[in-house]
């Protein structure tokens, strides 16, 4: 039943899903690390991001512009609500950051359906361009996808790893007050990360938007997915993020070619499992650090 | 003396509701007093147990589809159809339960909100078979009228749901001035010391688990029975929040601050709906705003001052009501 030829296209759709997952864990990922907060607005900066990403591909005809301005908008809506809101709660407990964030989610949702409306839009994709791998034809734009995600988490890396603000960053997850004690502006610090974080998820809105419809309960929709990723790797680890982002992917992908209602169930089920066995995800700390 | 002091809030409170009836339609108060048993359960877990869960509506379709399915498949009596319902919240969270509150407090509110989605992709997409996904399952007709309190008629509801608000109310009163709910006062602020003085804190937590749940799968029981239908719609995670906020807006861990909050919540809703039809913008805003600024909610900010004003001439150690 299963070809090669629909194995090959379902593994390059499960690993471009995957890349759109992982751009948007990641931010939920590096706030949690850093700031000890989980930051549900991720998911509206990915509304926001494919939002705009639309508006504009209409007006200019481009979508990369569209992308690059949705990814703009994003980093600012994200700077607003970090200064404005987020500087106000990040001493307290990461539930209460929670329950915030979650009305930043649906307030900006009541944002985007007062400016958007609320009918579900399409985005034209930007190249129907195919290429063949193996004898399948498989749509340029998915590979593309996977192009950015893969250079989004060498970036990342490299920034986190070569730069010393990356590794003020790193610092910080470890222990907040020592990097306090040296001197470094952790405020900064924690706005520039929720920046970063921010203009993730408008990427991966803009990215994701000609694959699906845009509309303003997107992010919600996406909230399960990237949850469980998130869960899955362990919260405050990049490379747990990657792997688990890309398991799911293939997961769903593959899941809905055997069988389709199981494309929505398998995530769970396995998260349970990862839970059962190590409740803090695979490459999560153990203990619980302030 | 003392078993007044013990009963006085419960009667004013529930005297008062039974007076708003007269004044305010009967949806209103049927939604207000389902809601209110509905964020109990969550105020428990909130308030005294220290999690925070944004998978209510989980245990909510849970209890509602068990009793829909009794209703639509099996039997008509609306009676068993309700303890049905708690049943089936009693046994889901038993199954989940242990692997749950392992836990910490912050995975607990992520898996939790994953867990609703789920159910709602379950119930819409996955048991489309048995649930009739998006179209919901429809069984008014099928509920059988019953002698006493005939639960199809609206007003009768009422008085029934009234009064099972007062049980479940003077259930978590009980729970709350026993030893058990010290344990869970003890696991929120500080687990070690519990564990030292002999307390198993996991079995704490289970228990506390169960109860909140069963308690949330009869609201979701009720609201079965009361509209006479249930749809994926319930476990929707766009609502995953409402138990939080109405928690949050009433109170957190204060006993009337579930019934405050409901009130306060259907109240805004209605209005709000109507004025500006953008419920999602304002809600969201106004969760913020209790977060940033009074996080105290409306109960806990009201209840100090409500207390000196009518207890100024009480010695100091009379405890009031809280």
């Amino acid at each position: 039943m299963i070809t090669p030829q629909l194995l090959i296209s379902g593994v390059i759709f499960g690993l471009s899903i995957g890349s759109i997952y992982f751009l948007l864990a990641i931010g939920l990922s590096l706030c949690f690390g850093l700031m000890r907060i989980i930051s549900l607005d991720q998911l509206l900066y990915y509304s926001i991001g494919a939002n705009i990403t639309y508006s504009v591909n209409l007006l200019s005809g481009n979508m990369w512009w569209g992308v690059l301005a949705g990814m703009a908008v994003a980093a600012l809506a994200s700077f607003a609500v970090e200064r404005v809101i987020f500087l106000r709660i990040y001493a307290r407990d990461p539930t209460f950051s929670m329950i915030t964030s979650f009305g930043i989610l649906i307030g900006g949702i009541g944002i985007i359906k007062y400016f958007w409306g609320v009918v579900p839009r399409p985005v034209e994709v930007p190249t129907l361009l195919q290429v063949s791998i193996f004898g399948t034809e498989v749509p340029v734009y998915r590979l593309i996808v996977i192009a950015i995600a893969a250079v989004v988490y060498i970036g990342i890396w490299l920034f986190l790893h070569r730069t010393i603000v990356g590794k003020a960053i790193r610092a910080a997850i470890e222990d907040v007050e020592h990097v306090e004690g040296l001197g470094i502006n952790v405020s900064r610090l924690f706005t520039l990360t929720f920046i970063i974080a921010g203009a993730l998820s408008g990427l991966a809105g803009g990215l994701h938007a000609p694959l699906i419809m845009v509309d303003p309960t997107m992010g919600l929709e996406m909230l399960a997915f990237v949850f469980m990723v998130v869960i899955i790797g362990g919260l405050g680890s990049i490379k747990g993020t990657l792997v688990s982002a890309l398991v799911i992917g293939q997961v769903v992908s593959l899941g809905s070619i055997i069988y389709a209602p199981m494309a929505q169930m398998a995530p769970f089920v396995i998260m349970l499992l990862v839970l059962l066995i190590k409740p803090t995800g695979l490459y999560g700390s153990p203990v619980f650090k302030r | 003396m003392n078993a007044l002091r013990w009963w006085w809030g419960i009667l004013l409170t529930f005297a008062l509701l039974g007076i708003a009836r007269v004044f305010l339609p009967l949806p209103f108060m049927n939604e207000v007093v389902i809601f209110s048993i509905y964020a109990m359960g969550c105020n428990f877990l909130i308030g005294r147990v220290g999690y925070i869960s944004f998978g209510q509506p989980a245990y909510l379709a849970f209890g509602a589809y068990a009793c829909a399915f009794y209703l639509f498949y099996f039997g008509t009596n609306p009676y068993v159809g309700i303890l049905v319902g708690v049943l089936g919240g009693l046994i889901v969270s038993l199954l989940i339960g242990p692997l749950f509150v392992r836990l910490r407090s912050d995975y607990f509110a992520m898996v939790n909100l994953a867990l609703a989605v789920i159910v709602f992709y379950l119930t819409q997409k996955v048991l489309v078979g048995i649930t009739h996904g998006d179209n919901g399952l429809w069984f008014l007709t099928r509920i059988s009228s019953t002698p006493l309190l005939d639960l199809t008629i609206p007003s009768h509801f009422f008085i029934f749901s009234l009064l099972l608000a007062a049980l479940v109310w003077a259930f978590y009163k009980y729970l709350d001035d026993s030893i058990y709910g010290a344990c869970c006062l003890a696991t929120k602020i500080n687990e070690n010391k519990l564990q030292f003085l002999g307390y198993h804190n996991f079995s704490i937590r289970l228990l506390a688990f169960v109860i909140a749940n069963s308690t949330t799968a009869l609201a979701g029981a009720m609201y079965a029975v009361y509209l006479g239908f249930v749809s994926p719609e319930m476990a929707s995670p766009s609502r995953a929040a409402d138990p939080v906020i109405v928690t949050i807006l009433g109170g957190v861990g204060t006993l009337f601050g579930p019934i405050v909050g409901a009130i306060a919540y259907t109240g805004m809703k209605d209005v709000i709906s109507k004025l500006i039809g953008n419920w999602e913008l304002f809600i969201g805003f106004l969760l913020v705003f209790i977060m940033l600024v009074a996080d105290k909610g409306i109960w806990g900010s009201l209840a100090p001052v409500l207390e000196k004003w009518l207890f100024r001439r009480k010695s100091p150690d009379s405890r009031g009501h809280d």
